[in-house]
């Protein structure tokens, strides 16, 4: 079960996405994974977001309206250089990978994901960070 | 007449004077002689014896005769001591006159009428080549030169017969070596005391004077056909002939130096009018002269001039032959220089001896340098003519146009190409069409930074211009001008060559244009390609997009342990989002149908208000917007499909019911508009920013905000909205601020039927 697997250490979790569906499937997967979960509806918010509250990561969706997802990442870097960022995109070509992480997203998850592949990354770029 | 001979055959003078004194003794012997003659009578009367008579008569006769006598014979004394005197006179006479006639400067002569010469001075004879009793042997006649006889006798008859006094004239006279010299002649008639009448000869050579003349005539003649001349050809003739006649030749050529083998060759000739002469021209023509040999050579070698007396086998091995059978002996060869060569020589043929004098050799040489001269000015000439000639060919037969124009742009020659080219006359070209023609140039030449026309130079460069002919043909002409400076280095004139490239330009705006329409082509394709690439990315973010809800979902409903409720609302999103993907196929469908052309439009009369409220009423109970229906009802049917105008309506009020906040009010109106119905949707929304107007009706073109995202659209609705509205053959556009909202007008045309003429009027 979700809640058995749930790690010891909650980490706090920003999913930016503009697809309430998307948004409401990652909360309830991460919330039933035992972490604590901001949304945020466009690039804007989710660079307000970043800004103002302690995160341990954030799953940031690119087609955004208004300020994009890349753009977002870029102004977060900028301030917090370490926040670890995974671009969940249904941008999901070869090249799309390689243009996200050389934009300096820390890694991408395509959509459609699985719902393991989801929690799996959060637990290795939480881990990553703790570890430091 | 010198004043010794007159002086000598002059008669006595007549002396009043002495005829007195010699008659005075007469007159006393006279009157004695009556005396005695009246005492005879007296004594005879006395006596009257006939006896006494007798007597006394006889006494008076014999005493009359004796004085007679006596008087006759003292007069015979006297006339011979008077004779003896005058011939003492006489001699001393003689004696003076011989004196002054042997001294005399002058020839002077005595002929009688026979022409025998009576006496003759020592001048005379030497002039003549004889001591003087030689000559006394001979006549005038004898020493004249045959040619002139004729005249001489002519003249002579004249003075025999007293017609004239004495004749002044020229003759020619032979030496006993044949020789014949010219000499100025006076003959004059004198009577000596009415014996057979004598002539006195007056003689001086004039040789010297007539070859001046010669020089001089020849000179002038050989100067004037030089003059009159352009060529060596025209002139070879006259001055061959100036030369012959002037000084007496019989023939005159001139052998020029052969080009190839160096050998003299005959080139011109001038002949005495004779049969042998012109044998002779002929058989010189066959001969050709080597360098160095005889005289012709001496004079080539040399470039002096060259004489022989005597033609001979030893220098002219060739020419002897012929000479010897024209007769002629005696050569003169005078070299011509040209250009300090010695390029031919002019050769003086004639039969007898002729005088050979510096002089003479002084004019040759004189006549040799100028004729030199004269070929090499008229070579120069001929070749100036013949350059200036192929350049006037040039000019005037080039096929292409050439214009001189002057510092000032001036037109001031055109040739025949340019003309033909233009269509023009010259003054035409000149007056009207140059000047525009040099506009455009210096017009084309600032956008070509060629130094313009106008500004009197030019640097060679080329330019094009549009240019119309005096034929109303519209041509494209590549001019190209070049400055052409005077001595000093200015510019004098503009050499402007003018070439028709309206062919070539037409081919190369040809080549261009398909060049470009190929590249249009390429462009398209990429750009079909990149489109193609494009939309493929984003249907495919579409598709995951929705998958990714549907994916998700299920695999929590899958791995279970959910409440109901949820299981139901997740159920819920997979609904939607599965929804979502089957419209989206469904619109990619259509599009790609309408777009191919492969979907069909059911055509009919439909009342467009009717879809209008037809849609409100579907769209109006479910939605938190105001509708503002303004339709016209007088608005006629239109042609259409009705299912895809109910397509389009509920898809532009589904859009603006998205785009409009809580509350906002959706205007929908319609109305007739030039044969057309003109609907409009306008929302009081969000509004289209000015940079995404003109792609609002592009696929997956959405506006995207936050309000909007409830709605999922598949992005396709104003793409094929666009398509059907087309397909009925109207238009669709969008007005849109900011904040304040967006409408969305289209047309659809009306029924044919339907329209009023009035309304045709109106909108038309």
């Amino acid at each position: 079960m979700a809640e058995a697997d749930a790690p010891a250490e909650s980490v706090t979790v920003l999913v930016a996405d503009d697809n309430e569906v998307a948004q409401r499937l990652c909360r309830r997967v991460l919330e039933k994974a035992g972490h604590k979960v901001l949304t945020a509806s466009d690039g804007l918010e989710a660079v307000s977001l970043a800004l103002a509250n302690p995160l341990d990561m954030i799953l940031m969706d690119v087609a955004m309206p208004g300020m994009d997802g890349l753009e977002a990442m870029r102004q977060i870097k900028a301030q917090k250089p370490g926040m670890a960022i995974v671009i969940s995109s249904a941008h999901s070509m070869a090249s799309d990978r390689e243009r996200f992480l050389a934009a300096g997203a820390d890694d991408v998850l395509s959509k459609p994901f699985r719902l393991t592949d989801l929690t799996a990354v959060v637990d290795r770029l939480t881990a990553n960070k703790s570890a430091q | 007449m010198s004043p010794g001979l007159k002086h000598r055959f002059a008669t006595k003078p007549f002396s009043t004077e002495g005829l007195v004194r010699r008659v005075t003794p007469y007159a006393a012997w006279l009157f004695v002689g009556l005396f005695a003659v009246a005492a005879i009578f007296v004594g005879v009367a006395r006596s009257s014896g006939a006896a006494e008579v007798a007597a006394i008569v006889l006494l008076a006769a014999i005493g009359v005769v004796t004085v007679v006598v006596y008087e006759v014979m003292r007069h015979a004394v006297r006339a011979s001591e008077v004779a003896k005197h005058d011939a003492e006179a006489l001699r001393h006479h003689d004696e003076l006159l011989s004196l002054a006639i042997g001294g005399a400067t002058v020839g002077l002569g005595l002929i009688d009428s026979e022409t025998r010469w009576v006496e003759a001075n020592q001048t005379l004879a030497a002039m003549l080549g004889r001591k003087v009793p030689e000559l006394l042997d001979t006549t005038l006649i004898a020493i004249t030169e045959p040619g002139r006889l004729a005249a001489l006798e002519q003249q002579l008859d004249a003075l025999r017969a007293g017609r004239t006094a004495r004749w002044v004239g020229e003759s020619r006279q032979v030496k006993p070596g044949g020789d014949s010299f010219p000499v100025a002649l006076t003959i004059a008639a004198v009577t000596l005391d009415g014996t057979r009448p004598l002539f006195v000869v007056q003689e001086s050579d004039i040789s010297v004077a007539k070859r001046a003349d010669a020089i001089r005539d020849a000179m002038v003649a050989v100067r004037h056909a030089i003059a009159t001349s352009a060529t060596w050809d025209q002139a070879a003739s006259h001055v061959l002939g100036a030369i012959g006649t002037h000084l007496e030749r019989d023939a005159v050529q001139f052998w020029s130096v052969d080009a190839e083998g160096d050998v003299l060759r005959l080139r011109h000739a001038w002949n005495c009018p004779d049969t042998a002469l012109a044998e002779f021209e002929r058989s010189c023509r066959e001969l050709f002269l080597p360098p160095g040999q005889g005289v012709f050579g001496r004079a080539r070698q040399s470039g002096v001039v060259a004489a022989i007396k005597s033609i001979s086998p030893i220098g002219e091995p060739s020419l002897t032959l012929p000479a010897r059978k024209a007769g002629l002996n005696e050569v003169v060869v005078c070299p011509v220089v040209s250009a300090g060569e010695v390029t031919g020589v002019i050769a003086l043929l004639s039969r007898r001896p002729s005088d050979m004098q510096d002089d003479v050799m002084t004019m040759l040489t004189t006549v040799g340098s100028e004729v030199g001269q004269f070929i090499q000015r008229a070579d120069t000439t001929a070749a100036l003519q013949r350059s200036e000639a192929d350049h006037r060919a040039i000019f005037e037969q080039a096929p292409i146009g050439i214009a001189r124009v002057s510092a000032t742009g001036e037109l001031l020659e055109g040739n025949a190409a340019l003309l033909r080219m233009l269509e023009h006359d010259l003054d035409v070209l000149r007056d009207q069409a140059w000047p525009d023609l040099l506009r455009s140039y210096d017009v084309a030449a600032g956008r070509s930074r060629v130094a313009p026309l106008l500004a009197g130079y030019s640097d060679g460069g080329s330019v094009q211009v549009r240019a119309a002919t005096g034929g109303g043909r519209w041509l494209w002409l590549q001019m190209t001008a070049t400055s052409i400076p005077d001595v000093s280095g200015r510019p004098e004139h503009v050499l402007v060559m003018v070439e028709d490239v309206t062919k070539v330009r037409v081919a190369q705006d040809k080549l261009a244009e398909a060049l470009e329409a190929q590249q249009s082509a390429n462009a398209d394709l990429e750009k079909l390609d990149r489109t193609k690439t494009e939309f493929l990315s984003i249907v495919s973010h579409e598709f995951r997009t929705a998958l990714t809800g549907i994916q998700g979902f299920s695999e929590l409903i899958r791995d279970g342990g959910l409440e109901s409720d949820e299981v139901r609302a997740y159920g819920g999103y997979i609904f939607n989002d599965a929804d979502r993907v089957n419209r989206l196929i469904g619109d990619m469908l259509d599009l790609d149908r309408m777009e191919s052309g492969r979907m069909s439009i059911r055509m009919a009369d439909v009342d467009i208000n009717e879809v209008l409220s037809d849609t409100i009423a579907r769209s109006a109970p479910s939605n938190t917007v105001d509708f503002k229906p303004d339709l016209d009802p007088r608005l006629p049917i239109v042609t259409g499909d009705r299912d895809r105008l109910v397509q389009v309506v509920s898809n532009l009020v589904n859009n603006a019911i998205k785009y409009s906040p809580e509350g906002g009010v959706v205007t929908i109106s319609s109305r007739a508009e030039g044969g057309y119905a003109l609907i409009t949707i306008a929302d009081t929304g969000l509004g289209i920013p000015p940079d995404e107007i003109a792609h609002v009706f592009e696929r997956f073109r959405r506006v995207r905000s936050g309000a909007a995202q409830s709605i999922a659209g598949t992005g396709l609705g104003l793409t094929i909205v666009k398509q059907i509205v087309e397909m009925h053959g109207g238009k669709i556009w969008v007005e849109s601020a900011v904040g304040h909202g967006s409408a969305f007008h289209f047309t659809i045309p009306l029924a044919a039927d339907a329209v009023t003429p009035a309304m045709q009027l109106r909108h038309g």
